[in-house]
C-alpha cells in the first residue's frame, strides 16, 4: 500500500457548542508556535452546511473542526508523504491526530471545555487512485491498521465497518468499547511521557 | 490494487487527446521549473494560463497578529514565480464556459476538492469554480481528471481570454431574444488557445446576454459584451448581436461602448478575432494598470479602434470555424428529463412557499422551472456537490449552470417535482431561500485567500447574510430586491460598482493602528446588463458596515417617492446628504475602548495590510516570442526524455519540431500569419531572419546554427540511431539558444 493521504477523525466528547470563532482563534495561535510542521492559514467555513467548520491549513497536513458527517470532531488530514512504510505512516497519522486532540484539550483559550472520545473513529484514505474504495483495499489495509488500533485500544476489542459506496473514498468506521483518554493513548504510542 | 498506475493511465480512454496533451505539456513545464530550466517569470505566466494561481502568504510570510513570521516550506528556494514559494498552497481556477455543468463533472469536481483541496468548491462571479489550498505538484493529476469529463483549465488566468460567461437562463428565459448558449460555447472554443489571443498585455473577458434589460449577462462591464438582437432582412428574421467593447470594472470602471448596433451572427467570431489582434498589437504591455482593452479604446477613440478592427478583419485569412457552428446551432440543445407537469396543489413542506417565491423561476416552456440553489458565499462542500449531482440525475438532464451571483441553477425541473426537490435540498442544507435578494450577498475571496485583498469581503458578506437572512420574510419589498456586492480591494472582483449597495476594502490609519474600512459605493445598476456604476460615498470602518446597510435601507424605505428606484433615490438625495447620514458611522473608537474595530470580520488577529502581496490577476507580461521559445525548450526536453527511453525516432522528430517552432517564433515577430507547414516556415525564416543577418552577430558562427535547421529540413533519415538523435538534440539546443540571442538583439533594435 503506497497511499499516504490519510485522514483520521476523533469526535468531540465535550465542546460541541464551542463557537467557530473560538476554534478560529485557537488555530491562529498554533501557527506562530508550531515548529515541527508548516502551518499556513486558518479558514472559516462555518457558513456551509456540514463541512469543515474551521480549517487550519498546513503544508504537511490540515487540521479541521469538521462536521462533514454531521458530527463534530477533529479531522487530521495528512497531505504529504511521511517517512517510512505504510504501517509507519499509519502510526504517525494516528499519533499526529491524537496530539492535535490533546493540544485542544489543554489549550488555554478553550480552558478545558473540549475533550475527545476515542471509541469511535473515522478513518479515510483520501486517494481514489492508490486506495480505491474496494474490498481489495480493505484487505490490504486491515492488518496494518489492526496493529495500530490494538495499541490505541490497549488490546481491547474493536469493530471495523467499511463504507463501500463506490462514489466515496475508502472510509472505515472504527468502534471500540475502550474509553481511554487521549493522554493515555498517546503514552501507549510513546508519544508523550 | 492500482499502485503503479497514474491518473493519466487510468483515464486514458476518457481524456480527449488535445486536453491530455495540454496537461502533458504543463507537467513537463513543472519538471523543467524544478530543474531551473525555465525562467520563473515565464513559468508564472505558464501556470497562470493553466489556472494555477497564487494565494495569500505564497511569498512565505504571514502576519501572526504581532509579528510577521516566515513560513519555512520544505522547497526552500524553489519558486513558481517571482517571490512565490513553490510549496505555498495555491488556488486552482477551473473555467466553466457559460457556467454549464453536467452531473458527471460535478462528481469529479467534488472528488478533486476532497483529494487536493479542502472539500470546498467556490463558485466565482464569472461562473468559474475555484479550489483553494492546492499544491502545485497535484495540479497535473487534477487536470487529467478534469479533462476526463471534458473540462480544461487552460487560460483560466493570465493574460488570456478568460471564461466566456452567459446568462444562466439562456434558452429558458421568458424575455430573451434568442438562446445565446451556442454562441458563447463557440466563442469560448474558438478563442481558446487561439494564436491571436496569446500576446495580450492583460486579461480579456467576454460575456453574452439574451436580452438588453436584465442583468444576467452583464455585457456592459466586459471587454466584449454581446447582446442578442434580431433584425428583419428581406422579410426573414436575422440573428445578430448588439456588440459592445471596452467595458470593465477594476479600479477605474468603464462602461462598454457600442461597437456595432447589429453584428450579424456570422461576424461574431471573426470580429472577436480581429479585436484580439488589435489588442495584442496595440494594447499596453508595460503599464499593467492601463493594459486592459478599455484603456486602448480610450486612447485611440472608438472610431479609430473600429477602423483598425475593420481593417484587420479584411486582411485576416478565412477560417471555416467562423461559421461552422452556425449550421448546427441546436446540436447541444437541452432536453428535459421529465415531462412538464404543473404543481397541482401538492402538500408541501414548511419553507417551500418562501423558497419558491425567491428561488424558482418559471421557464418560457410551460410546466418547467429553473431552481436556484443558493450557495452561501458561493461555497458548497464536496458532499453537497455530489448530492447535487445525484439530484440533477433524478430531476433534470445535465442542465446545471453556475451563475455570476455565485449560485447554481438546475434548469428544466418539472414543476410537479418542485416539492420533492425542495425536500431533497433540505436534506443537504441547500434549501436557503433569498436567491437574488439583498440577503444573497456576493463577495470576492478578499483577504481570505487573495494576495491583493485589503479587507475581509467574505467576512463582511457572511455577517450581512446572517443579519439579513434573520429579517427574511419581514423585509420590506422595496429593499428586498436590492443587491449587495463586496470586493476586498478596489479591483472589483466582487463587482461592487454595479450593486445597489457596493463596498470595497480599504484601510485607514487611526492612532498608529491600521483599521479595516470599506468604501461605500451606492446606486450602481445591476439590471440592464450592469447599466450604470455607483458613486463612492466615503470610507466607513469595516465593523460599522452592517449599520450602513441598515441605515441606508431604512432611509430608502421611508424617503422614496412612490415607485422611485434606489438609483434614482440616491441620485435625488445626493452625495452630501448620504455622507451626512453616514457621518457618525465613520468614527473609530480608541483601541483601548473597543479593540474589535482593529480586527477584521472573521479574523482574530490585529489587522494589518502587511500580508498583501503582488497580485497575479495581471499575470506576467511575457512576449509571445519568448513564450514560444520557452515552449521549444520544453519540446527539446521531451525529445531528451524520448532519447533516454530509447525511442530514437520520436526523439529526433520531437527535436525537429522544437527547431521548426523556434524558427517560427522568430518569423512570427515579423509575420503574424505564418502558416504551420515547415516548408513555409523554413523559407520565411531564411528570408526574414537569416538573409537579413538577424540570426548571427558573430562572424565565426555565422550560418552555423541556421544550417542545423536547413540540413534537418532537407534530410531524409533512413534509420534513426541513438547517435543521430543525440547529436540532433544537441544541435536543437544550440539552435534554440541562437534564437533566444537573436530575439534579444531584435528587442534591443526595436526598443
Amino acid at each position: 500500500m503506497n497511499a499516504y493521504r490519510i485522514q483520521i477523525k476523533f469526535y468531540l466528547e465535550r465542546g460541541q457548542d464551542i463557537a467557530p470563532e473560538t476554534w478560529f482563534r485557537v488555530f491562529n495561535t498554533w501557527i506562530p508556535v508550531t515548529t515541527d510542521e508548516v502551518l499556513v492559514d486558518v479558514a472559516d467555513y462555518s457558513h456551509v452546511h456540514d463541512g469543515p467548520v474551521t480549517l487550519l491549513v498546513g503544508h504537511e497536513a490540515n487540521y479541521s473542526i469538521d462536521r462533514s458527517d454531521g458530527r463534530t470532531g477533529l479531522l487530521y488530514d495528512r497531505k504529504q508523504a511521511s517517512n517510512g512504510s505504510f504501517p509507519d505512516r499509519l502510526k504517525a497519522a494516528f499519533v499526529s491526530a491524537l496530539k492535535a486532540c490533546r493540544r485542544l484539550e489543554t489549550d488555554p483559550i478553550l480552558a478545558g471545555s473540549a475533550s475527545f472520545r476515542l471509541d469511535d473513529v473515522l478513518f479515510v484514505l483520501n486517494d481514489r487512485l492508490l486506495a480505491p474504495n474496494s474490498v481489495e483495499t480493505l484487505v490490504a489495509v486491515r492488518p496494518d491498521l489492526e496493529q495500530v488500533l490494538a495499541k490505541l485500544y490497549n488490546g481491547a476489542g474493536f469493530d471495523i465497518e467499511h463504507d463501500s459506496d463506490p462514489g466515496r473514498r475508502f472510509a472505515l468506521r472504527i468502534r471500540s468499547g475502550c474509553r481511554a483518554s487521549v493522554a493515555l493513548s498517546l503514552r501507549r504510542f510513546d508519544a508523550i511521557s | 490494487m492500482s499502485e503503479s498506475t497514474t491518473w493519466k493511465e487510468v483515464l486514458a480512454d476518457r481524456i480527449p487527446d488535445e486536453l491530455g496533451r495540454e496537461v502533458d505539456i504543463f507537467a513537463t513545464q513543472i519538471e523543467l521549473r524544478k530543474q531551473d530550466k525555465i525562467d520563473d517569470t515565464v513559468f508564472a505566466e505558464t501556470r497562470l494560463r493553466r489556472g494555477v494561481y497564487g494565494q495569500r502568504y505564497d511569498n512565505g510570510k504571514r502576519f501572526d497578529g504581532s509579528n510577521t513570521q516566515v513560513l519555512e516550506f520544505p522547497s526552500g528556494d524553489l519558486v513558481k514565480g517571482p517571490d512565490t514559494v513553490w510549496d505555498a498552497p495555491g488556488m486552482q481556477r477551473i473555467k466553466i464556459p457559460f457556467g454549464g455543468l453536467t452531473a458527471d463533472q460535478l462528481d469529479v469536481l467534488a472528488e478533486l476538492a476532497e483529494e487536493y483541496s479542502d472539500c470546498i468548491l467556490h463558485v466565482t462571479t464569472r461562473q468559474d469554480v475555484q479550489l483553494h489550498y492546492v499544491h502545485i505538484d497535484d495540479t497535473p493529476d487534477l487536470m487529467y481528471r478534469l479533462a476526463s469529463v471534458g473540462i480544461t483549465t487552460r487560460e483560466a488566468c493570465g493574460n488570456t481570454v478568460r471564461n466566456v460567461t452567459a446568462c444562466p437562463l439562456s434558452g429558458v428565459c421568458r424575455t430573451e431574444t434568442f438562446d445565446v448558449t451556442p454562441y458563447a460555447r463557440a466563442c469560448s472554443k474558438f478563442l481558446l488557445g487561439h494564436n491571436d489571443a496569446q500576446d495580450f498585455g492583460r486579461k480579456f473577458k467576454i460575456a453574452f446576454s439574451g436580452c438588453e434589460h436584465e442583468a444576467c449577462g452583464l455585457a456592459n462591464m466586459h471587454d466584449i459584451g454581446a447582446i442578442a438582437v434580431t433584425r428583419s432582412v428581406n422579410g426573414a428574421e436575422k440573428r445578430g448581436f448588439r456588440f459592445y467593447v471596452g467595458g470593465g470594472l477594476g479600479a477605474v470602471p468603464h462602461q462598454a461602448k457600442l461597437f456595432e448596433d447589429f453584428l450579424p451572427e456570422e461576424e461574431l467570431l471573426p470580429v472577436s478575432q480581429a479585436i484580439s489582434r488589435v489588442f495584442a498589437r496595440l494594447g499596453e504591455k508595460r503599464n499593467r494598470a492601463r493594459a486592459r482593452l478599455k484603456f486602448l479604446i480610450a486612447r485611440l477613440g472608438l472610431e479609430e479602434f473600429k477602423r483598425l478592427v475593420t481593417e484587420e478583419r479584411k486582411v485576416m485569412p478565412d477560417d471555416p470555424e467562423w461559421t461552422a457552428y452556425l449550421s448546427d446551432l441546436h446540436a447541444y440543445d437541452e432536453k428535459p428529463l421529465k415531462i412538464a407537469q404543473p404543481l397541482n396543489g401538492a402538500v408541501v413542506a414548511g419553507g417551500f412557499e418562501e423558497w419558491t417565491r425567491t428561488n424558482v423561476y418559471r421557464q418560457r416552456q410551460d410546466g418547467y422551472a429553473v431552481v436556484t440553489v443558493t450557495l452561501p458565499l458561493g461555497d458548497l462542500t464536496s458532499d453537497q456537490t455530489r448530492a447535487l449531482a445525484e439530484l440533477s440525475r433524478r430531476f433534470v438532464n445535465d442542465t446545471i449552470r453556475a451563475t455570476v451571483e455565485q449560485n447554481i441553477v438546475l434548469r428544466w425541473v418539472s414543476e410537479a417535482d418542485l416539492p420533492e426537490l425542495y425536500n431533497a435540498l433540505v436534506e443537504i442544507g441547500l434549501n436557503e431561500p433569498g436567491a437574488g435578494t439583498i440577503a444573497d450577498v456576493t463577495a470576492c475571496p478578499g483577504t481570505d485567500t487573495c494576495k491583493l485583498g485589503i479587507a475581509s469581503s467574505r467576512g463582511l458578506a457572511a455577517e450581512l447574510r446572517w443579519r439579513l437572512a434573520e429579517k427574511g420574510v419581514e423585509m420590506d419589498a422595496a429593499v428586498e430586491g436590492l443587491r449587495i456586492k463586496i470586493s476586498g480591494c478596489f479591483n472589483s472582483c466582487g463587482q461592487h460598482h454595479v450593486a445597489d449597495l457596493g463596498f470595497y476594502g480599504i484601510s485607514r490609519k487611526v492612532s498608529g493602528y491600521t483599521v479595516p474600512h470599506f468604501q461605500v459605493v451606492l446606486g450602481g445598476q445591476w439590471t440592464g446588463n450592469a447599466a450604470s456604476f455607483g458613486l463612492a460615498m466615503g470610507a466607513v470602518p469595516s465593523k460599522r458596515i452592517p449599520d450602513v446597510v441598515a441605515r441606508i435601507s431604512e432611509s430608502y424605505i421611508e424617503g422614496r417617492e412612490e415607485e422611485e428606484s434606489f438609483q434614482d433615490y440616491i441620485r435625488r438625495i445626493g452625495k452630501v446628504q448620504v455622507k451626512r447620514m453616514l457621518d457618525d458611522l465613520t468614527e473609530v473608537p480608541p483601541y483601548e475602548i473597543d479593540s474589535s474595530f482593529y480586527m477584521d470580520w472573521g479574523d482574530s488577529r490585529v489587522f494589518t495590510t502587511g500580508d498583501m502581496g503582488k497580485g497575479e490577476c495581471a499575470g506576467e507580461v511575457v512576449p509571445l516570442v519568448q513564450f514560444e521559445l520557452s515552449s521549444c525548450e520544453r519540446e527539446a526536453f521531451e525529445a531528451q526524455v524520448q532519447l533516454d527511453n530509447g525511442h530514437y525516432e520520436s526523439a529526433y522528430k520531437q527535436a525537429y519540431s522544437a527547431m521548426v517552432h523556434a524558427a517560427k517564433a522568430l518569423v512570427k515577430s515579423q509575420f503574424l500569419d505564418v502558416p504551420e507547414d515547415p516548408d513555409t516556415i523554413v523559407s520565411e525564416f531564411r528570408t526574414r531572419i537569416v538573409d537579413t543577418g538577424l540570426l548571427h552577430d558573430n562572424p565565426v558562427t555565422r550560418g552555423k546554427f541556421a544550417n542545423y535547421l536547413f540540413h534537418a529540413h532537407r534530410r531524409n533519415v533512413d534509420a534513426y540511431s541513438e547517435d543521430l538523435a543525440h547529436r540532433f538534440i544537441e544541435e536543437t539546443q544550440l539552435f534554440i539558444e541562437a534564437a533566444y540571442a537573436c530575439y534579444g538583439r531584435m528587442n534591443v533594435v526595436s526598443s
